[in-house]
């Protein structure tokens, strides 16, 4: 495991970097459609400890669930108010009927919607294509903090399609023609019992192709002014160690590797470790309003 | 100052961003205008938003999901305490406390804020490096004077004292002004008085809330999206206004005298539906008061009990010499409606009038003051070089294209796509010299 934790990249020198959005016509003129009920799973410390709340979003396919199995109670119990949340058209959330409509935006919608519900400003985990909405996200909310799990990459995922068309060639055309990327449990897990592994992999659903598709999309982010934290694994079958590192770049952040596991590194074995450097960075961050100026 | 909706986004951005910043608010909770009943509040029992929610929202806090497209003002108002809530603002904010005076000392270096608590009366003076203004600019009536209103034996109030329909009940109503407000009133008249008069110096268009089953200022920047042009748009608005309603003068209202975009608009649809059944009936400009009545420029007249004056309001600063905020024609040319050319560390939020929802201006006003106090602290060349503006563009307008009608309300009328472009123009070069 390596560390680095740079706060803050400096400028907006970077490429994949831009200025401040103000003007967002399109969301003022065709806004997200409500949700009629968001399952949010949550779990609180046995009393209150000043941690920042953590908010926990899952990638293509999964649901709240992913982080509810493990990391929302060990959070908790670690003194951090833990939440996750389904997007809409996964697990206990509403929307199904309309996940073939859905896009990226609407996810975006649904997390900012979820963090005004929460006390205070939370720190944001994303995990794979959660990471892509978490930095959506970050760029238009003053997050405490930003975690990005094996993040599916801003820059345009075609690299990583190619690489899964290459081992997989099945899969590479089932997700060009709309249907969900396979999410077997050789491609997520490493360290687990193969029982186990097939039991997650089997509570994955069905995913939006609008929004598979749009990850083949080059984007670029921020301004993001909270610390982020980056982490990756070399044994990524979807996300390619190449694109971890240069999301990390982004920020200009070293990712911290965890050499063993698969893509779903809050599920495989292995996972506890993974918590406790998300969790090390959270309650090292400055408290929201007392950050220094830069 | 002021825990409206500006002065809670100017306190978090700053605090957002690492600046010290307290607080004051004369009411004893947030929400400005729409804490009902509050001093400076200006809503009456029915109010709802007349612009829909994506931007009229804070863009960093949208309203719950579960809020309809036009909330009403109590929704707005627990909006507003979940947002201070949820950005710890109540404890940086001294409620009960009322700046009765603020003057630059230290060469304009420092300003020192005198605070009236109001419940024990006892000022105290406290020190800032700057001061940010969010007063709100819809408190103090304006009230046109007429021949004869001395003798005037009815009732007459203005719409600052409105708060719901008891006060029209079983009388004969005159109310004054086509705003948004005389609008509202003279629908309440119609249902709640004897009978209404609705007397106006011109003509307007009547938006409605929604067209094609969409709110209409979702529709109009679906427009602005596309990047037509003023003139197409004009087009498109009166020729859709054609079809739902038609030729406004066959129901007696006077025809506009301005284009489209001219005067800030009325979201209204059920004053053209009253005026239809005769519960309302339209009446020009006002021309003197008699004892019993009023006679309008036309001849006309008519008995009546109770005249409301929704004329609006006239924006002051009690607590600074006006001169301070380049005051002319009765009121305040400020460099991107924000800005002094006398001082660089006093700003003021919330002198605008946008042709659509307001909040998301006040946040990106709010940044645009971070990002200016952390030039000033950390770059202060570039803060400078900013600022340095203030005083050759302090009369920019930002219309789009449009030529308000000459009236008071239209001092801080914006289009709110081109102020906010300018904003975030402002933003960027404050960021890129970061
Ligand atoms: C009837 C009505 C309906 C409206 N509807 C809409 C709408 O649909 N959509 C929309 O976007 N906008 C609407 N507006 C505009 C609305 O006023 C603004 O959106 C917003 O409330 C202005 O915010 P503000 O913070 O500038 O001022 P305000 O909300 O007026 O807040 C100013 C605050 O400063 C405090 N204050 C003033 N003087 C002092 C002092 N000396 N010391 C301490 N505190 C002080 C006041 O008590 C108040 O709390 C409406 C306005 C009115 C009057
Ligand atoms: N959400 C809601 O439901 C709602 C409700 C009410 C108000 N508002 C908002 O609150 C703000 C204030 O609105 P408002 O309606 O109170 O005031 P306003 O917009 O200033 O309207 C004042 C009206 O009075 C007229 N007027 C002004 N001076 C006059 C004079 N000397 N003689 C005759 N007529 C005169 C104006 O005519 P001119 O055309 O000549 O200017 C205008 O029609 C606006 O931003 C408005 O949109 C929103």
């Amino acid at each position: 495991m390596s560390t680095g934790s740079d706060r803050r990249s400096s400028t907006s020198r970077n490429p994949l970097r831009r200025k401040t959005v103000a003007m967002r016509p399109w969301d003022w003129s065709f806004p997200s459609a409500p949700v009629s009920h968001r399952e949010v799973i949550s779990a609180q410390p046995a009393e209150p400890t000043g941690r920042p709340p953590l908010l926990m979003v899952h990638g293509l396919a999964h649901a709240a669930w992913c982080f509810g199995e493990n990391w929302v109670p060990a959070a908790a119990e670690a003194g951090f108010p833990a939440y996750a949340v389904s997007l809409r058209g996964h697990g206990g959330s509403a929307g199904a009927r309309h996940l073939r409509r859905t896009t990226t935006r609407d996810y975006v919608h649904d997390v900012l919607q979820t963090i005004t519900e929460l006390p205070e400003p939370p720190v944001l985990i994303g995990h794979s294509n959660g990471a892509v909405v978490a930095q959506l996200v970050a760029e238009r909310y003053p997050l405490r903090g930003l975690v990005l799990l094996t993040p599916a990459p801003m820059h345009s995922a075609v690299g990583d399609l190619v690489a899964i068309g290459k081992d997989r060639p099945a899969d590479l055309l089932r997700a060009v023609v709309g249907q969900t990327l396979s999410m077997e449990p050789d491609i997520l897990f490493e360290g687990l019992d193969p029982q186990t592994a097939r039991t997650y992999s089997d509570r994955t659903g069905p995913e939006s192709p609008l929004v598979q598709w749009e990850l083949l999309l080059r984007r670029r982010v921020g301004p993001i002014r909270c610390p982020v934290l980056v982490v990756g694994t070399p044994e990524d079958r979807l996300v390619r160690p190449a694109d971890v590192q240069r999301t990390a770049d982004t920020y200009g952040v070293e990712p911290v590797w965890f050499p063993g596991m698969g893509h779903d590194v809050m599920l495989d074995a292995g996972w506890e470790q993974v918590l406790d450097t998300v969790l090390a960075f959270a309650a090292d961050l400055p408290a929201w309003g007392s950050a220094p100026v830069r | 100052m002021g825990a409206g909706p500006h002065g809670l986004s100017a306190l978090k951005a700053l605090l957002q961003n690492g600046i010290e910043a307290d607080g004051f608010e004369r009411e004893s909770d947030v929400g400005g205008n729409w804490n009902f009943g509050a001093e400076n509040s200006r809503v009456y029992e029915s109010t709802h938003l007349i612009s829909s929610k994506p931007f009229t929202q804070f863009p960093d806090f949208p309203m719950p999901d579960s809020y309809p497209d036009y909330p009403s003002h109590r929704q707005v108002k627990e909006y507003f305490e979940r947002y201070a809530a949820h950005f710890g603002l109540r404890d940086r904010i001294r409620f009960s406390s009322d700046v009765v005076r603020a003057v630059p000392v230290d060469e304009g270096r420092a300003w020192d804020v005198t605070v009236a608590d109001r419940v024990t009366a006892q000022e105290t003076t406290y020190r800032y490096a700057g001061l940010v203004v969010g007063n709100g600019h819809n408190w103090n009536p304006k009230i046109p004077d007429y021949a004869g209103r001395s003798e005037f034996r009815g009732e007459v109030i203005h719409s600052a004292d409105y708060k719901g329909p008891e006060v029209l009940r079983g009388k004969r109503v005159l109310v004054v002004g086509a705003g948004n407000t005389g609008c509202d009133v003279a629908v309440e008249a119609a249902q709640n008085a004897t009978h209404a008069w609705h007397s106006t110096r011109r003509g307007y268009y009547y938006n409605p809330k929604y067209m094609t089953g969409r709110p209409s200022d979702q529709v109009a920047d679906s427009l602005l999206a596309l990047r037509l042009p003023l003139g197409l748009r004009r087009v498109l608005f009166k020729a859709s206004l054609g079809i739902a309603v038609g030729d406004l003068t066959k129901f007696g209202l006077k025809r506009p005298d301005h284009k489209f975009f001219e005067t800030h608009p009325i979201v209204n649809q059920q004053l053209v539906y009253y005026v239809g059944q005769g519960d309302i009936t339209p009446k020009d400009d006002i021309d003197r008061f008699d004892a019993d009545g009023v006679v309008f420029t036309d001849g006309s007249r008519v008995d009546v009990d109770l005249v409301v004056f929704c004329t609006g309001y006239l924006v002051r600063f009690p607590f600074l010499e006006q001169d301070w905020l380049n005051w002319k024609d009765d009121h305040p040319q400020l460099f991107l409606q924000m800005f002094t050319p006398s001082f660089d560390n006093l700003v003021v939020s919330g002198l605008i009038q946008p042709d659509s929802g307001q909040w998301t201006l006040a946040h990106w006003q709010g940044i645009l003051i971070a990002r200016v106090a952390e030039a000033l602290r950390v770059r202060p060349s570039v803060a400078h070089g900013f600022l340095s503006r203030s005083a050759a563009e302090a009369d920019r307008r930002y219309s789009a294209g449009a030529h308000y009608k000459d009236s008071t309300r239209h001092y801080f009328e914006v289009a709110h796509q081109d102020y906010l472009r300018a904003l975030q123009d402002a933003i960027h070069e404050l960021e890129v010299s970061a």
